[in-house]
């Protein structure tokens, strides 16, 4: 990691006006989010001086938005700043309803200015490097000092698994991370013939969002079927079965005779000038294909050394998240590793409260809280159906153990509207 | 001289830096040991239990003894609920007690869901064998264990309703055994205008 360079007279006046330049973009707040954006990068030396206690959060996806939004609600009196580059929060879950035309993008697209009335400072910028002697965030050539950091990066994917897929990997869709490419992806099936064929490819475990491939199954097929009958839908699982609910998604899928399942069909290679895929036995050919690769926590956790020997996750506190590599600085969501829970939303909006609550006992000198997580999982089976699956957890020993999971009997209409509820409320717990 | 000076300096320094710590940690959520505990719970139910969606109960305000109750059945499967079953054995863990107290202590701001007029005024008229139990203004009797419906989210009291009447909420329980008899002879078509009625009111 590059060692911060001493200051000259001359940079230490270009920072001071940059400073200024971002503290008025920062307290006007609302709006401004971008201007700063805009600024923020070329700043050279301190983006933001200290004026007192800080926490840092790089990401606002479920677990940073949430810990960010935490820790302001504990303590107003330790300042906040959220590093983001996504300038709105577009939500994953529900995202394989706009690929079934059932939702559109801007349904699941909420704007950040809930943390912004709560004087969450957010920056529109990539975290480049953690400093974690001297507790600093570079960001380009600029910097942020803060007291905890809290790591919430999601996901990356590991494209080179995969032959051929380092040099399409603008063109193959992946649609694991809801946005541009959840529409695009969209746009494709829309576009297909009838009697095209879509393929999906499931990465093994461990991957964001478990039952996730399989409810996209679901959604496609039901598309497929209602508009497309001519039209198949091919699955490429590299794990042995369904990965979760996995009874309740055989059930559903039942009513999709569209849908040709095979299990143990890890993807090894892509040609796209053949518009084909390669498994370990096989070849298969596609019309529309979504190839979702195997993943790694986000860059930024690899880059700062967050990850353990497996270069993929993150290894963490099961009550503070402080990392077990780096003291004072707390990893959330689908980075971290170790915990018996699954890479969901609603256990990093979980992790997210908890690592703020004990961020914020831990600043005050206070004891930390045993704050277990829980996990509520909702998956679209059809239009208007859904099945559940909730986990409960303890903390023994310092180890989050779980209590108890339960599905729900059947898939229903009932479970599909407690999932509308969920969405709702559970946005709200993390940007309102 | 100078080093007592020094130390006199240093002295203040500390008391201004107490001072100014002190003041710094003012009282957050975090002076209630129950806040810690219920963090989970917000994710369905909104901050401090104000649910503001259709489906998910508010729990804020919740009578005590009715709240352990409804987490004990969850626990024990009586009151059949795949999402609630874990949840009430993970509070079981963290202390009913507390949780109930806090829940308890939290101001109910009724939901924000409102049907329409006409369902409302059909609700009112259907209500009328639920005002023996739930009093004139769906405020409930904490001492018999009967919730207060006033402002409680449409959709999720609708809900309930199909299932006392299914017989599928706590069956075996003699508490709910005059209720079930009510819902059993209410068509399931008015259960929306019930709950629109009883969302509706302050």
């Amino acid at each position: 990691m590059a060692s911060h360079a001493p200051m000259t007279p001359r940079t230490r006046e270009s920072t001071t006006m940059t400073r200024r330049r971002f503290l008025r973009s920062a307290s006007v707040g609302l709006g401004l989010a971008g201007g700063l954006a805009a600024c923020a990068g070329t700043i050279k030396g301190d983006i933001a001086p200290k004026s007192g206690r800080r926490v840092v959060v790089i990401g606002a996806g479920w677990g940073g938005a949430t810990a960010a939004r935490y820790v302001r609600m504990a303590d107003p009196s330790i300042e906040v700043v959220l590093l983001e580059p996504n300038r709105q929060f577009v939500s994953c879950p529900f995202s394989n309803l706009v690929l079934s035309g059932l939702r559109t993008i801007d349904s699941l697209t909420r704007p950040y200015d809930g943390l912004l009335r709560r004087d969450i400072r957010i920056v529109n910028e990539t975290a480049t490097a953690i400093e974690p002697d001297t507790k600093r965030v570079r960001i380009g050539e600029g910097y942020l000092a803060y007291d905890r950091l809290v790591v919430a990066p999601g996901i990356d994917f590991l494209w080179d698994q995969i032959e051929g897929l380092p040099a399409a990997r603008d063109t193959v869709l992946h649609a694991w991370k809801a946005g541009a490419q959840t529409v695009e992806l969209a746009r494709q099936i829309q576009s297909m013939a009838d009697g095209g064929v879509f393929v999906l490819t499931v990465p093994p475990v461990a991957y964001r969002c478990p039952p996730g491939p399989y409810e996209r199954v679901c959604q496609v097929a039901w598309y497929l079927n209602k508009n497309k009958p001519k039209s198949k839908l091919i699955v490429l699982d590299a794990n042995q079965n369904v990965v979760s609910k996995t009874a309740l998604f055989r059930t559903a899928w039942q009513a999709y005779p569209n849908i040709d399942y095979r299990a143990s069909n890890k993807v090894i290679a892509l040609d796209t000038s053949t518009k084909e895929v390669r498994t370990e036995f096989d070849r298969v050919k596609y019309d529309v294909l979504n190839l979702i690769p195997p993943q790694r926590a986000g860059a930024i956790a690899v880059q700062a050394d967050l990850v353990g020997a497996d270069k993929r996750w993150c290894e963490v506190d099961h009550v503070t998240y402080e990392s077990v590599k780096h003291k004072e600085i707390h990893v959330v969501g689908d980075a971290t590793i170790g915990l018996p829970v699954p890479k969901s939303g609603n256990v990093a909006n979980a992790m997210g409260k908890a690592a703020a609550l004990a961020i914020v006992s831990l600043l005050n000198g206070q004891p930390v809280p045993l704050m277990p997580p829980g996990n509520t999982c909702y998956s679209w089976v059809s239009d208007r159906e859904a099945i559940a699956v909730v986990n409960s957890y303890k903390i023994e020993n310092g180890k989050v153990v779980q209590i108890e999971q339960k599905l729900t009997p059947a898939q229903s209409v009932s479970v599909a509207q407690r999932a509308e509820g969920w969405r709702l409320s559970i946005w709200a717990d993390m940007l309102s | 001289v100078i080093l007592v000076r020094a130390g006199v300096v240093l002295a203040l320094a500390v008391l201004v830096l107490a001072a100014v710590t002190n003041e710094a940690r003012a009282a957050g959520p975090l002076d209630n040991a129950g806040f810690a505990k219920v963090i989970t719970c917000s994710a369905c139910h909104g901050q401090s239990g104000n649910s503001r969606t259709d489906m998910m109960p508010i729990i804020a305000g919740l009578d005590p003894a009715y709240f352990k109750k409804q987490i004990e059945s969850y626990a024990a499967g009586r009151r059949a609920s795949p999402e609630m079953e874990p949840y009430a054995k993970e509070i079981q863990f963290l202390g009913l007690d507390q949780i109930a107290a806090y829940f308890a202590a939290q101001k109910r701001e009724p939901t924000p869901v409102r049907g329409t007029g006409d369902a409302i005024a059909k609700g009112k008229v259907a209500a009328a064998p639920c005002i023996i139990c739930h009093g004139e203004n769906g405020t409930g009797d904490p001492a018999r264990l009967i919730p207060g419906l006033a402002g409680q989210a449409p959709g999720y009291l609708a809900q309930q309703m199909l299932l006392f009447k299914q017989d599928t909420r706590e069956p075996d329980d003699q508490l709910l055994a005059a209720k079930k008899a009510v819902m059993r002879v209410i068509p399931d078509s008015q259960f929306a205008e019930l709950a629109a009625y009883y969302a509706s009111l302050r």
